[in-house]
């Protein structure tokens, strides 16, 4: 194996590469652009539904016969707006008011306020969670005063306090959502990003009968191989690199919106510190490697540019499964699963974020796509060999 | 130097099953001299080509290029050839200049030595217009020239071409053609494919005739005269062409 000829065709897969518009989209536009574009758009919706409903559940209908004092005004003080309607219950279903209130009178002669919501909408839902609870403290109110026109003190209300603490840090959550989403996109993206340039530099040339000249010059076929594996690996890399740096700016981006909720602050705090990004970029140099050599190895095996794209498409499906399975929670990384290739990459990146992974884990992880890596490479060179492959037309 | 003796090549085909493209072929190619390998197309040019480059493995036969065998050590045989394919096989989106530094390379030409070599190539080639750009951009002639020049940058000893002027205009089938006489008179061994009996009788020093998969006779101009009464090429072709019992059995 003689390392000139590698970089020789390392330098001119490279060139190839960076003039080809196919490769530079799926390796560069993609995840500059689109992934942050999308993250973008989720955000808007769910921003404005939730300001929707919010708006909506504060029109509120109220019956005539609501007599029980201090009500009316404590409604109108929280900003809801009172629509007078006679059938409280007809109003909500209907739709014209997100809740409504009614009177009547219970058995033992005090008032009972009825409040009418519809639970299939949101708007109604929290309209009534807000006047539940505005009401409670109403009660409370009047209960104090009560209790202090007694000569009690307000403490017969409270004899003792409870608070409950979530061990798991805010920060831990955090993480695992942070690295759910970091790892299936990083990656699904590598794998798209790199599949155009492994198919350019096998399938392509045989398409485009570029490979006689290569195979008749002093290149050795390991040589060759490797030198593509090198580039499309490169070509994993560069996307997988891009993806996290847009991902993560977007999640800032999100947290410091004027309207973000608390979920999106913490995870974009939780970004990983640069250890834990040094130790996600050598997670995916052997994953990138591994990608790389599948993919030119099954590329090889088509006749054109078309054949290999539809030979790859599922390889790409086959890749989702186990990145998705690898979001779920409740999943611990072992050794034996960390021999499974994809998931336990996206897995080992969630644990990295968190802050929690094992060095077995780790370790086996990087060995096992090292290991898949290298079976993918001699299958490449042996196709590389077969001359009915190569020729086939 | 080129030796060949009985190489054959079958394919198993579809539909007409297990065959043989090149049927135990020999001819020998001497130093400083073009031996033309002139037949139709279908003939068995590009596989027997193919098989001295050490594209495809012979199925029987031996063949020596450069004082090695193509089977036992093709790495050998490659650091010896320049090889021209009948598709030319350059990078649309890289630039002749580029095309030919990766190829420097990869014969092993060190960046100093390759740059001035690139710069000689370029002009006897007469590409200084175009070595700058795309190849995608190019015309054929313009483009066959660039493969040329590829073929001979690392100044290999035994240059195997296939069809190096089919579909060229006039002038550049010139200039090309004149290229491959230089080569010769520098000493070296070329192969040479073609389909153009005209071509073959201008440039070559010898002819080989194959049909078939098969060489029907070899020899000079005059060696084929004397051998066949005839006096033209064409007739000479024809008449081979046409003594086939094979082809009266073929469908
Ligand atoms: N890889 C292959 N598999 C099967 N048949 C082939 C293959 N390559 C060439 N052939 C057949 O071999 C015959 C000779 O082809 P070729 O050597 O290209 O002829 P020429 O170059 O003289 O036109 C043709 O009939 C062609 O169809
Ligand atoms: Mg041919």
């Amino acid at each position: 194996m003689n390392l000139r000829m590698v970089a020789a065709i390392y330098a001119k897969e490279m060139l190839d590469m960076f003039r080809d518009r196919r490769a530079l989209i799926s390796m560069i536009v993609v995840p500059v652009i689109a992934m942050p574009g999308i993250f973008a758009v989720v955000h808007y919706f769910t921003e404005n539904l939730g300001k929707k409903a919010a708006l909506e559940s504060s029109r509120i209908g109220i019956s005539g016969r609501v007599s029980e004092p201090g009500v009316r005004d404590a409604l109108k003080i929280t900003g809801f707006e009172l629509v007078p309607k006679p059938d409280a219950r007809a109003a909500v279903e209907n739709k014209s008011v997100a809740a409504a209130l009614d009177e009547e009178t219970a058995g033992d002669g005090s008032g009972r306020i009825i409040i009418f919501v519809d639970k299939t909408r949101e708007a109604s839902t929290i309209a009534g969670e807000r006047i539940s609870a505005l009401l409670e403290r109403l009660k409370l109110a009047r209960v104090k005063t009560s209790l202090r026109g007694m000569g009690v003190s307000e403490r017969v209300l409270d004899p003792f306090q409870v608070k409950s603490t979530n061990v798991a840090a805010d920060k831990k959550m955090a993480g695992f959502i942070l690295g759910s989403v970091l790892g299936y996109a990083v990656l699904l993206l590598m794998f798209t990003g790199g599949m155009y340039p492994a198919i350019d530099m096998t399938a392509g040339e045989k398409e485009r009968h570029t490979l006689e000249p290569l195979l008749a010059s002093p290149a050795s076929r390991e040589e060759i191989v490797l030198g593509k594996i090198f580039a499309s690996t490169t070509a994993c890399l560069l996307t997988a690199m891009l993806t996290i740096a847009s991902l993560l700016a977007a999640i800032q981006r999100l947290g410091m919106g004027p309207n973000s909720e608390e979920l999106e602050h913490l995870v974009s705090r939780a970004g990983p510190d640069a250890a834990a990004v040094a130790l996600i970029l050598l997670t995916l140099l052997p994953t990138a490697l591994f990608a790389a050599s599948v993919m030119i190895a099954v590329a090889l095996f088509a006749r054109g540019f078309k054949e290999a794209q539809s030979l790859l498409t599922p390889v790409i499906m086959a890749v989702v499964v186990p990145a998705v399975v690898g979001m779920l929670p409740g999943l611990e990384l072992n050794v034996g699963l960390a021999l499974i290739p994809v998931f336990n990459v996206s897995q080992l990146i969630k644990e990295i974020i968190i802050g929690e992974y094992s060095r077995i884990a780790f370790i086996t992880a990087f060995a096992s796509n090292v290991f898949y890596a290298l079976v993918a490479f001699w299958i490449s060179v042996r196709i590389f060999k077969t001359e009915s492959v190569l020729f086939r037309s | 130097m080129i030796q060949v003796s009985d190489l054959t090549k079958t394919f198993r085909d579809k539909s007409r099953g297990l065959r043989a493209v090149v049927d135990h072929i020999s001819f020998e190619v001497r130093d400083g001299e073009i031996f033309g390998l002139l037949g139709p197309n279908g003939a068995g040019k590009t596989t027997t080509l193919r098989m001295l480059a050490t594209l495809l493995k012979a199925t029987s036969g031996r063949a020596m290029v450069g004082g090695h065998e193509v089977t036992a050590d093709p790495a050998a045989v490659r650091r010896m050839i320049g090889f021209l394919s009948g598709d030319m096989g350059l990078y649309h989106r890289l630039t002749p200049r580029e095309v030919l530094k990766v190829f420097g390379r990869l014969n092993g030409l060190r960046d100093e030595f390759l740059r001035t070599r690139i710069d000689e190539v370029v002009e006897m080639l007469q590409m200084r217009d175009f070595a700058d750009t795309k190849v995608d951009q190019l015309s054929t002639g313009m483009r066959q020239r660039a493969a040329l020049a590829r073929t001979l940058l690392h100044d290999p000893p035994v240059l195997i071409l296939d069809e190096p002027t089919s579909g060229l205009d006039v002038p550049t089938a010139r200039v090309i053609e004149e290229f491959i006489l230089q080569a010769r008179r520098s000493g070296k061994c070329i192969l040479y494919s073609t389909h153009v009996m005209e071509e073959a009788e201008f440039l070559c020093d010898r002819i080989a005739v194959i049909n078939q998969g098969r060489i029907r006779i070899t020899g000079t101009m005059s060696e084929l005269k004397a051998a066949t009464g005839r006096e033209r090429l064409r007739e000479i072709f024809l008449d081979l062409l046409d003594d086939q019992p094979e082809k009266a059995a073929a469908p």
